[in-house]
C-alpha cells in the first residue's frame, strides 16, 4: 500500500482492507509539482553541502528517512541496490535524514551503509517544504525537476514497483 | 461504585486526555522521540505477558492490557 | 513545531504536494504498521519465589510457598511485505505448597492450613500469532494452547489497530475467547470434582493520542465475562459463583525528556467486578537511555476491596464463600528495575522485582487474610535480531 497514491479513499478500517484489492490510482491530470530546491549539509558520500539544483537534467530519487524509522532499515539497502544498478543509466539518489542529531544518522549508516549522497535536515524545514507524509518518503523527480511520484512508507517488494517507475522516467 | 472511584475516573481520564493544552499537530518527521523504545506502552511483549500472568494469578483483578490469555498456573 | 499543520504552508507548490499527501500514512512509531524489518529470536528465564509464611500465620503444614521457573522461547519473523508470524513457547515448572484453608489457630486468630506435601506441576503454553499490516493499521490473530496436569486452556484472540488521517490517533479493538478445562489431581488433598469447564470472553476498545512531539496518552475500556467453574478445587472452603463479569478502565501516559534522554511512564487501571471487588493499579516508571544501555526502574501500587463472599474464615453454610487471600482487601507495593544492553544484533535483558502486600496498605476496609503473598521475581533474557 505504499505505491504512488494521489487520491485515497477515506482512511477507514474496512476501506483500507478493500483498497488492497485495487491497484494504485494514477496521478491526477495536470498535477505538475516542481520539486522545491534546498541546500543542506552533507553527512555521507559528499563534501560540504548538497543542493537539488545540481541534479537538474537527471532522474533523481529524493528520499527522506530517519534512524528511528523501522521501514528505513529496508528502504536504505533497497535504494542502494537500485542506485548501484541504474546509476550508469542516469539515476541519481539523494537522501535527506530528518534526525535531530547527526550521530544517530551516522550510527545507522554504519549499520546500513549506502553509496549515494546523504544530507541532514535537523530543523525539518525541507521535510516541511515537501510536506513529507510519512517515514520514509521518497520523491521521484524527472529531468525537468517535476515530482512524478511519491512513495510513503516502505515494505518488502516495493523496490520492484519503484524500479519500474524509475525505468519509465529514464526512458523519457 | 464508590464516589472516590468515580472521581478518580473523571480526574485521571480528563487530565490524561486533554493534557495541559490540546494536542498539537506533530509532523511525520518530528516523531523521533515518540518512536523511542522509552515511549512504548509495554517494556517488552514477553515481559508484559509474564508480568500480567503473575499479577493476575496473585490478585483478584485482571484485564486492561488488551486481550485475555489462556492457562492458569495459579496456585 | 508549534501550531503548524502539515497543510498550513503558503506556497502553491507545497499546497499541491500537501493535497497529494494529506491522506497518506505516516508511522506513528518505528514499530507501527509495518512488519518488523528483521527476524527476532529470544529466550528468557525467570525465577519466581514466594516468601515463607510467618510462623504465626500457619496453623498446620509447611510455611514455604510457591516457586516457579519460567522459560520463554520465541521467534518472530516478517513474511513477505505485509505479514509477520510469531511462535511463542513457555514452560512453567511449579513446586511448593499453597493454602488449603484458614481455620482458627491455637492463639484464637485465623491461621492457614497448608496443602501439605510439596506439589509439583508443569505448564506448557504454545502460541502462534499472525499479523497483517497495511498502510493505516494492522490486525493480528493469536491462538494459544496451555496444558498442565490439572488445567487445559485453548484461547483465540483477534485485535486490530488503525490510525486516524493525521496519524496522531490510533484506535485499537480486540476480542478474545478462552475455553478451559479443570481436571484436579486427586492425590494431594481431598477434591470433590472430576472435570469442570470454564468459558471466558473478553472485549477491549482503546484509543491513543499523540499530544506533542514528546507526549502520548491512551485510554481503554475492557469487559470480560466468565461462565463455568470458577471455584478453586484445591481449597477446602471455596465456593464461587459460576459467573464473573469484570470491567476495566485503563490509561497510560508517556513523556519524553530530550535533555535527559529518558521518558516518564505512568499507567493507571480501574477495575470493578460482579463479585464486589474494585481495585486501583498505579504504575510509575522511568526509562533512561544510556547509549547502548537502558535502565528502567518502576514502582507499582495496587489495592483491592474484598469480594462479597470473602471472609477470613469461610462460612461454609453461605451460598458462596471463600477464604482465599486473593479475594481479601489489601494493598500491595512493587518495586522493580530493568536493565538492557544492546550489543550489535544482540540484546541482553535483566530484571528484578519485589512484591509485598499488606492488609494495612489498602484503601478499602476489610478484615485481613492471614496468607497475603510477598514474592521476588527475576529475569534474564537474550534476544537476537537478524535481517
Amino acid at each position: 500500500m505504499t505505491g504512488i497514491k494521489i487520491m485515497r479513499l477515506p482512511v477507514l478500517f474496512f476501506a483500507s482492507l478493500l483498497s488492497l484489492l485495487h491497484p494504485a490510482t494514477a496521478p491526477a491530470d495536470g498535477a505538475i509539482t516542481k520539486a522545491p530546491d534546498f541546500r543542506l549539509p552533507a553527512i555521507a558520500n559528499a563534501d560540504g553541502t548538497i543542493g537539488l539544483d545540481s541534479y537538474l537534467g537527471k532522474v533523481t530519487y529524493l528520499d527522506f528517512w530517519a534512524s528511528w524509522c523501522g521501514p528505513c532499515r529496508l528502504s536504505l539497502p533497497a535504494l542502494d541496490a537500485l542506485y548501484k544498478e541504474l546509476r550508469s543509466e542516469g539515476l541519481e539518489v539523494v537522501a535527506v535524514s530528518v534526525d535531530v542529531v547527526d550521530e544517530d544518522s551516522l550510527d545507522f549508516l554504519q549499520r546500513y551503509s549506502v553509496s549515494y549522497p546523504v544530507a541532514i535536515d535537523t530543523t525539518g524545514d525541507i521535510a516541511r517544504s515537501y510536506a513529507v507524509g510519512g517515514m520514509p518518503s521518497g520523491y521521484l523527480i524527472d529531468r525537468t525537476g517535476v515530482i512524478r511520484a511519491v512513495h510513503v512508507g516502505f515494505k518488502r517488494g516495493d523496490e520492484e514497483k519503484l524500479r519500474q517507475e524509475i525505468m519509465e522516467l529514464l526512458e523519457e | 461504585m464508590k464516589p472516590v472511584v468515580v472521581k478518580l475516573i473523571v480526574v485521571c481520564g480528563l487530565n490524561l486526555l486533554t493534557g495541559c493544552a490540546g494536542p498539537e499537530p506533530v509532523a511525520p518527521w518530528e516523531r523521533g522521540y515518540l518512536a523511542d523504545p522509552a515511549m512504548q506502552w509495554q517494556r517488552s511483549a514477553r515481559e508484559a505477558k509474564f508480568a500480567g500472568h503473575v499479577y493476575t494469578s496473585k490478585e483478584a483483578s485482571s484485564g486492561g492490557s488488551g486481550a485475555a490469555g489462556g492457562g492458569c498456573g495459579c496456585n | 513545531m508549534s501550531g503548524h499543520t502539515r497543510t498550513g504552508i503558503d506556497s502553491p507548490l507545497v499546497r499541491s504536494i500537501s493535497a497529494t499527501l494529506s491522506a497518506l500514512p505516516a508511522y506513528q512509531s518505528a514499530l507501527a504498521d509495518a512488519p518488523p524489518a528483521y527476524t527476532e529470536v529470544g529466550i528468557r528465564h525467570s525465577y519466581y519465589t514466594e516468601d515463607s509464611l510467618d510462623a504465626s500465620a500457619v496453623t498446620f503444614g509447611s510455611r514455604s510457598r510457591y516457586d516457579i521457573d519460567v522459560t520463554q522461547l520465541w521467534i518472530e519473523a516478517p513474511v513477505g511485505g505485509s505479514w509477520s508470524v510469531a511462535l511463542d513457547v513457555q514452560n512453567d515448572a511449579m513446586s511448593g505448597a499453597s493454602p488449603w484453608f484458614v481455620g482458627v489457630g491455637l492463639d484464637g486468630e485465623p491461621g492457614v492450613v497448608m496443602s501439605g506435601a510439596s506439589i509439583k506441576d508443569n505448564r506448557v503454553e504454545v502460541g502462534v500469532t499472525t499479523r497483517y499490516f497495511w498502510a493505516d493499521g494492522n490486525a493480528g490473530l493469536a491462538i494459544s494452547h496451555s496444558d498442565e496436569d490439572d488445567y487445559r486452556a485453548l484461547s483465540f484472540a483477534f485485535d486490530a489497530s488503525w490510525n486516524s488521517d493525521d496519524n496522531a490517533r490510533t484506535w485499537t479493538a480486540s476480542a478474545s475467547r478462552s475455553n478451559d478445562t479443570v481436571t484436579p489431581v486427586k492425590e494431594r488433598i481431598p477434591v470433590f470434582i472430576d472435570e469442570e469447564s470454564l468459558q471466558t470472553q473478553s472485549l477491549y476498545f482503546g484509543v491513543s493520542q499523540i499530544l506533542s512531539r514528546t507526549q502520548i496518552v491512551r485510554i481503554g475500556l475492557s469487559y470480560t465475562m466468565s461462565e463455568g467453574y470458577l471455584t478453586d478445587p484445591y481449597k477446602f472452603a471455596d465456593h464461587r459463583p459460576e459467573d464473573h463479569d469484570r470491567w476495566t478502565l485503563s490509561s497510560g501516559y508517556r513523556q519524553f525528556y530530550s535533555a535527559l534522554d529518558g521518558a516518564l511512564q505512568v499507567d493507571y487501571r480501574l477495575y470493578s467486578d460482579s463479585w464486589g471487588t474494585d481495585s486501583h493499579t498505579l504504575e510509575v516508571g522511568w526509562h533512561q537511555n544510556l547509549g547502548r544501555h537502558v535502565l528502567a526502574p518502576y514502582l507499582r501500587y495496587y489495592t483491592q476491596s474484598e469480594a462479597d463472599f470473602f471472609s477470613p474464615i469461610a462460612d461454609r453454610e453461605a451460598d458462596y464463600y471463600a477464604d482465599d487471600y486473593r479475594l481479601s482487601s489489601y494493598g500491595a507495593l512493587t518495586a522493580g528495575l530493568r536493565w538492557t544492553v544492546q550489543l550489535g544484533d544482540w540484546q541482553i535483558e535483566t530484571q528484578a522485582e519485589r512484591y509485598q502486600s499488606d492488609g494495612e496498605w489498602g484503601l478499602f476496609s476489610g478484615e485481613e487474610a492471614p496468607a497475603l503473598v510477598d514474592f521476588w521475581r527475576a529475569t534474564v533474557g537474550l534476544t537476537w535480531r537478524f535481517d
